[in-house]
């Protein structure tokens, strides 16, 4: 099952030969007990995808990485898009198979130029080969040379666009300097002229042709001007509209931090009870960055494939109002500057080959480990506390006995749990007061859970042949549905085993039973108790 | 209840698998944005709401989390931001340690765990996405588990089977490994929004909770993973940490950004069963003891550790 992603573990492995055999042996053995295994059977094989592969899943998986844009992008995210749509990792595995990737671990730059080439050929090679319709085939090749082309062209679109915008640049630079100077001469002349003329019309009333020219001098040079000032207008302003862009970016950054500190301590103000109008939650993982300081608070970035450098990642929904040093502490980062308060610390251990010390405590076993000889512990804790439970009604007689002598910590809840006050009150009228804990003795051990039994029904029929009938019936539809929980089912069933549990004997639940609670442990306490 | 203050922002906190009174916490300057990391070794008094610092040890950057040696009582280990996992020991005098300074992640370890049946090895989860297999007597890892698509937030034994862990992303999975296996076993995309914690049930080994951005705490049965068992919604913000009880069936604890913990019965309908809003700030770290049945603790970014049993309010005096 390696994938092109996960590294061969032996590169990592330090194990000494003995072990890795052994690791292989184990390999061995589970691939041949995984493909008779079935669900329950073997232990192990719980674990792992069972699922047959779904053709439908494996073909829309297809669809998806021949997509030319998809093509483009890393095999790791591929891969996730897939896992998060629920694709078992056999569904993809088959599917990067049936699409033949040109190089599947290269970097996307280079596959971004020369894979538009070898995508558009090998997918229209692919069409007569792919079991998928022909149909849909030619539509989705022109669709992949017109994106193919769109890609192309938006990348030459942009440089050809500076281009333009530089040659532009350049040509009204030179129009200017070509049309102020002749301008300058124009306007000086015309002022001189004007002066002239004032004298020339009182001598001379007919108006000469030099005039006429001067005139028609005078027009084409306030055209020539009004043209110049204006591309010169333009060329400032485009200086100016680059500048302003990147004040208003700086000034909206600064806005929006505002705004979300004033929005954090409304909603601090409003209480953190109040969360029915928030509709969004944020996890932010927030550590500094020089580099990539704007996007820890670029609000609404959808972009999860965004690597956080060490700042936060943001899924498009709104912050948990955070602390406002938190916010200072962030932009002081943004800034550039360290906090104060960081010392130099050297952490490096001072004798890398320290030996541990020994433990002085053998390890205690935990309680949901006690499965081997559950009566034998019993018997041995009898009178001890051994049951725990929900001290109920343990706690009202356990503070008034002895307060002083246990710790605190031992002191069992007072407030119960309203579901399971009333079920055991239902249900244990006999339950026995615990005695105090010695701290050595191990309180907190439960009742495990019986040893899975096969046949739950045929085991609840045996034991109770009275009502054999239903409860088997009940007890197969509930075993059969392990996913859902249908409580009021649930809760039918386990009054009925209530009752029965305290008129007869031992009631042995299955372990496995998935729709228990605690009331069938306390059930299993009583029985035990019983005995 | 005591309440024990921390220089730092609390990360984690980890009651001692051998001490009833004893506990750890993960603190990280500044928020863990950029700064200094402490680790606190605390124990609780006998005879009052006291909580008594044992021991602290300093590090260079940020500890996001913290967990105790299963094999040797006075050992523990600490995931630290710049990508070392150090392994303290508590023994020692003072000036030995730390003891070990594991640096194989790129990036910020943010989950670690310990094996709790096999008690020999424990799993570091980083922001490099990897998933890293130690143990205390080698210097370098036993394992790399490369696959996530974004970083591991959290790692969690099987209590059942010793071989078999989960690891929860930021790509919105969480997959199934066996150590035994190269690759993972399942994978489990649980959530639209990163899954930030997950954790299995001590006393049904297939059931599996997931804690995500999207608020909200989904119950997983690994036999039928397409559907969630239960869906635990309340919380007001990102689910940061969430433990199933060791004590009982059905009980799992959750802590979150909306300041609060939450005890959770998914058995049932209704399934809030307490709420606990006594931080003031970012609640990130949770735990119940596997010595004390009902004792459990909590630590935010208001600097505070509460310690306190289930059912009385923590901030009682």
């Amino acid at each position: 099952m390696a994938t092109t992603q996960s590294p061969s573990p032996n590169s990592n492995d330090d194990k000494p030969q003995a072990v890795s055999e052994l690791v292989q042996q184990a390999n061995q053995v589970l691939q041949d007990v995984r493909p008779e295994a079935t669900k329950q059977s073997v232990p192990a094989s719980v674990f792992v995808n069972s699922e047959p592969i779904r053709e439908d899943q494996v073909s829309n998986a297809v669809k998806f990485l021949s997509h030319p844009k998809v093509r483009g992008s890393p095999v790791i995210y591929r891969r996730s898009f897939l896992e998060k749509k629920g694709l078992t990792k056999e569904e993809i595995d088959e599917a990067f198979q049936r699409v033949p990737d040109p190089s599947p671990s290269s970097q996307p730059a280079s596959l971004n130029q020369d894979g538009q080439a070898n995508s558009l050929s090998s997918i229209q090679t692919q069409v007569p080969i792919q079991t998928s319709q022909p149909l849909a085939a030619a539509p989705t090749g022109i669709v992949s040379s017109g994106t193919v082309a769109r890609r192309q062209f938006q990348w030459y679109h942009a440089v050809s666009a500076v281009g333009l915008l530089a040659a532009s640049g350049c040509g009204t630079a030179l129009l200017i300097k070509k049309v102020i100077i002749p301008k300058l001469k124009l306007w000086v002349r015309k002022v001189v002229l004007e002066e002239e003329n004032d004298y020339a019309k009182k001598i001379d009333a007919k108006p000469s042709l030099a005039e006429e020219a001067a005139t028609a001098a005078k027009a084409a040079a306030a055209a020539a001007s009004d043209v110049a000032k204006a591309s010169q207008e333009m060329l400032n302003s485009k200086n100016e509209e680059r500048r302003r862009f990147e004040e208003f970016m700086n000034l909206m950054d600064a806005q929006v931090q505002e705004m979300k500190s004033m929005s954090n301590s409304i909603r601090k103000l409003e209480g953190q009870a109040n969360s029915s109008g928030r509709a969004f939650s944020d996890h932010d993982d927030h550590r500094a960055s020089a580099s990539s300081t704007k996007q820890s608070y670029a609000n609404g970035n959808v972009d999860v494939n965004v690597q956080p450098g060490r700042s936060s990642t943001l899924p498009a929904s709104a912050e948990p109002p955070h602390p406002k040093s938190f916010m200072e502490i962030m932009e002081m980062i943004q800034r550039g500057e360290k906090p104060s308060n960081i010392r130099e610390v050297n952490d490096m251990p001072p004798n890398p080959n320290q030996q541990l010390s020994n433990p002085r405590i053998t390890p205690r076993t935990k309680p949901w480990e006690a499965q081997n000889g559950p009566r034998q512990v019993l018997q041995s804790q009898t009178s001890a506390e051994g049951l725990n439970q929900n001290g109920v009604d343990s706690g009202l007689n356990y503070l008034v006995d002895d307060e002083s002598s246990t710790p605190w910590w031992q002191w069992k809840n007072l407030r119960i749990t309203e579901i399971e006050n009333e079920d055991e009150v239902k249900a244990d009228g006999s339950y026995g007061v615990k005695t105090n804990e010695q701290p050595s003795v191990q309180r907190t051990w439960v009742p495990p859970p019986p040893p899975p039994v096969a046949m739950p029904e045929a085991a609840e029929a045996i034991r109770r042949p009275k009502s054999a009938p239903k409860e088997t019936a009940m007890q197969e539809q509930l075993a059969d549905d392990q996913s859902a929980a249908r409580p009021s089912e649930v809760t039918d069933e386990l009054q009925r085993i209530t009752k029965m549990s305290e008129s007869a004997g031992a009631v042995e639940m299955n372990g496995g039973f998935l729709t228990g609670n605690s009331t069938v442990i306390q059930e299993q306490e009583n029985s035990y108790e019983g005995n | 209840m005591p309440v024990f203050k921390t220089p730092f922002n609390g990360y984690s906190v980890r009651f001692s698998p051998f001490y009833e009174s004893r506990l750890a916490v993960a603190t990280a300057q500044n928020f863990g944005i950029l700064g200094n990391g402490r680790v606190h070794v605390i124990d609780l008094a006998p005879t009052g709401p006291v909580i008594n610092e044992l021991i602290a040890f300093d590090t260079a950057d940020g500890v996001y989390d913290v967990a105790w040696s299963e094999s040797h009582d006075s050992v523990l280990v600490a995931a630290v931001a710049d990508g070392s996992i150090k392994v303290y020991d508590t023994a020692l005098p003072p000036q030995s340690n730390p003891v070990r300074s594991l640096k194989e992640h790129a990036r910020e370890v943010h989950g670690l765990d310990y094996n709790p049946t096999r008690r020999d090895s424990f799993l570091s989860a980083s922001w490099d996405d990897s998933v890293k297999l130690w143990t205390l007597d080698r210097p370098a890892s036993l394992r790399t588990f490369r696959e996530h698509a974004y970083c591991v937030y959290s790692v969690a034994w099987n209590p059942k089977h010793a071989d078999v862990f989960a690891s929860a992303s930021g790509d919105c999975t969480v997959r199934i490994w066996d150590v035994r296996e190269p690759g993972s076993t399942m994978i489990i995309p649980g959530h639209e929004h990163e899954i930030l914690s997950c954790d299995w049930n001590k006393y049904d080994e297939c059931l599996i909770a997931t804690a995500s951005v999207d608020k909200s705490i989904k119950i997983w049965d690994v036999r039928n993973y397409r559907v969630p068992v239960s869906v635990l919604n309340g919380h007001g913000y990102a689910v940061r940490k969430i433990k199933f009880s060791p004590h009982r069936r059905n009980l799992l604890v959750s802590c979150s950004y909306d300041m609060t913990v939450c005890l959770w019965d998914f058995m049932v309908e209704d399934a809030l069963v307490g709420r606990y809003d006594h931080h003031t700030e970012f609640a990130v770290g949770v735990d119940l003891s596997v010595l004390v049945d009902g004792l459990m603790a909590s630590t935010g970014w208001d600097e505070l550790v509460y310690v306190w049993q289930q059912g009385m309010d923590p901030r009682a005096s």
